[in-house]
């Protein structure tokens, strides 16, 4: 199988790296696995006889690549014109219109691609005509990344639970919060000083606002009701509650009482992203960057999963989902 | 609905089974029962039940018979499960409005105050109350808190 990768960002640039590592994995199971082409804002690079993963994965600007390098044509157009099997989508989330990995998505799936993303945009904005595009289309539409990192909540739910009625899923779904807020638990420190640290130690980015207000936890309960609960909801269906407001005050006298404040997403009838107290005991109650999901479930009672949910570890899931196309299409 | 009931028994063979059948017959899931032949008293067993009807009338209906077979209910109370919430309040607040929340089937057992250091009030409550009132009850704190722009954080 070729695949484009769409987006060489952060997660693009360590994905084409984790698919060097793996590139004997990959090709047991598929030797002619091959990266034909990779794009992002500036252009383009192409070659259907495959890209050198050494070369990329030793760049952090795709013109660097090649003199050769095709400037200033879209990705778009690196879609249009390829004859890749997959494209794998890792461009920048929009929860406004899902653009540009919307219409990335789009295309591909029309022009009979199979799509592995990251990009909770389009997800967020037009789920159910993703899903139906690929079913029309017949081919594989994989977004194991776009919820909670590495943690393989799709493939779990789809694999291993066919039989379980999910009734509620809950969960800390963003890594940034939960750093503060443990920080806050275990140090005693105000929100704002606990965020300033965060933001020099790079853990958040400089504008916080998708992490602090719950934007980001939202957009992944929207895919994982849409997902997994077989819903029709959009974001604006969320109701939300920031943690800017929690106080050490706060965490202390939940403290007292046995409890930690989480930011916890829940999808159950109601759709929320709100603070709550968790007992310290509680499966949910994990601290620092990490993610967890907790399923509620008719024949399984209670499933928990924990991991990073955020971050180099989210190449794991877009791998597995590379190898999950291969292995069902090849 | 759950009740808690106390029959008195003639002390002889087969009356136990005498008593079952009414409860069986009228929808009554036994939780557990008490055979309590120390307390023998007048000639009479005590026998203790926790017993599940499916309504209220299951359980008269369950009454009637049980006296025509002359066993006698000598106590019967509705067992009410009540769970214990925690919640905590942040903002400015009008802790009347949080007290006159409750109603009569919910009581504050707890509540604490912290000395604000930050510019936002800060307080814990727990609040026992029948279970199936829980929701209702964090519903309606919700929706006080966001009359007051006070942030709620109910426990899960």
């Amino acid at each position: 199988m070729k695949a484009i990768l769409v987006g060489f960002g952060f997660i693009g640039r360590s994905l084409v790296k984790t698919i060097r590592l793996k590139k004997n994995t990959l090709n047991l199971i598929d030797k002619e696995f091959k990266l034909v082409g990779v794009s992002d804002l500036d252009g383009y690079l192409y070659n259907e006889k495959g890209l050198s993963l050494e070369k990329l994965a030793s760049i952090n600007e795709i013109p660097e690549y090649s003199p050769n390098f095709l400037m200033e044509k879209s990705s778009l157009e690196l879609i249009e014109k390829c004859d890749a099997d997959i494209m794998i989508e890792t461009t920048p989330t929009n929860i406004e219109d899902g653009k540009p990995g919307l219409t990335h998505m789009e295309k591909a799936l029309s022009k009979g691609m199979h799509v592995v993303t990251s990009n909770k945009g389009p997800l967020v904005v037009e789920f159910k005509k993703l899903v139906n595009l690929s079913k029309e289309m017949g081919v594989e539409f994989k977004y194991e990344a776009t919820v909670a990192g590495a943690l393989p909540i799709f493939s779990l739910v789809n694999e291993c639970l066919q039989g379980d009625e999910i009734l509620r899923i809950s969960g800390i779904l963003n890594g940034t919060a939960n750093y503060i807020l443990s920080k806050m638990y275990f140090e005693g420190t105000s929100f704002e000083l606990t965020l300033k640290e965060a933001q020099e130690r790079g853990i958040t980015e400089s504008d916080p606002t998708y992490d602090i207000e719950g934007i980001d936890a939202a957009c992944k309960v929207v895919i994982l009701a849409n997902a997994i609960m077989k819903r029709d909801v959009r974001f604006k269906d969320v109701k939300r509650v920031g943690i800017k407001r929690i106080t050490p005050e706060a965490v202390n006298l939940a403290k007292q009482s046995g409890y930690v404040i989480k930011l916890i997403g829940t999808i159950d009838k109601n759709l929320e992203v709100a603070p709550k107290l968790i007992p310290e005991t509680h499966p949910l109650c994990v601290h620092g960057t990490l993610n967890v999901l907790h399923l509620e479930t008719d024949l399984a009672k209670v499933i928990t999963i924990i991991g990073y949910g955020a971050g180099r570890e989210t190449v794991s899931a877009m791998v597995n989902d590379i190898i999950s196309v291969i292995k069902k299409r090849n | 609905m759950k009740l808690d009931l106390t029959l008195g028994l003639i002390d002889r063979p087969g009356q136990l089974i005498k008593a079952l059948e009414p409860l069986a017959k009228n929808g009554g899931n036994i939780i557990s029962i008490i055979h309590e032949r120390e307390k023998v008293s007048s000639g009479y067993v005590p026998v203790s039940l926790v017993v599940d009807f499916p309504t209220i009338a299951n359980f008269e209906k369950t009454k009637r018979e049980l006296e025509d077979v002359s066993i006698s209910v000598i106590k019967s109370e509705e067992i009410i499960e009540k769970a214990n919430v925690s919640f905590i309040l942040i903002g400015k607040l009008d802790v009347r409005k949080i007290v006159e929340t409750e109603t009569d089937k919910a009581r504050i057992v707890n509540f604490e105050s912290s000395a604000p250091t930050s510019k936002e009030a800060c307080i814990r409550l727990n609040i026992e109350a029948p279970v199936e009132e829980i929701n209702r009850i964090v519903a309606k704190l919700k929706e006080v808190a966001e009359e007051e722009n006070a942030v709620l954080i109910s426990s899960v």
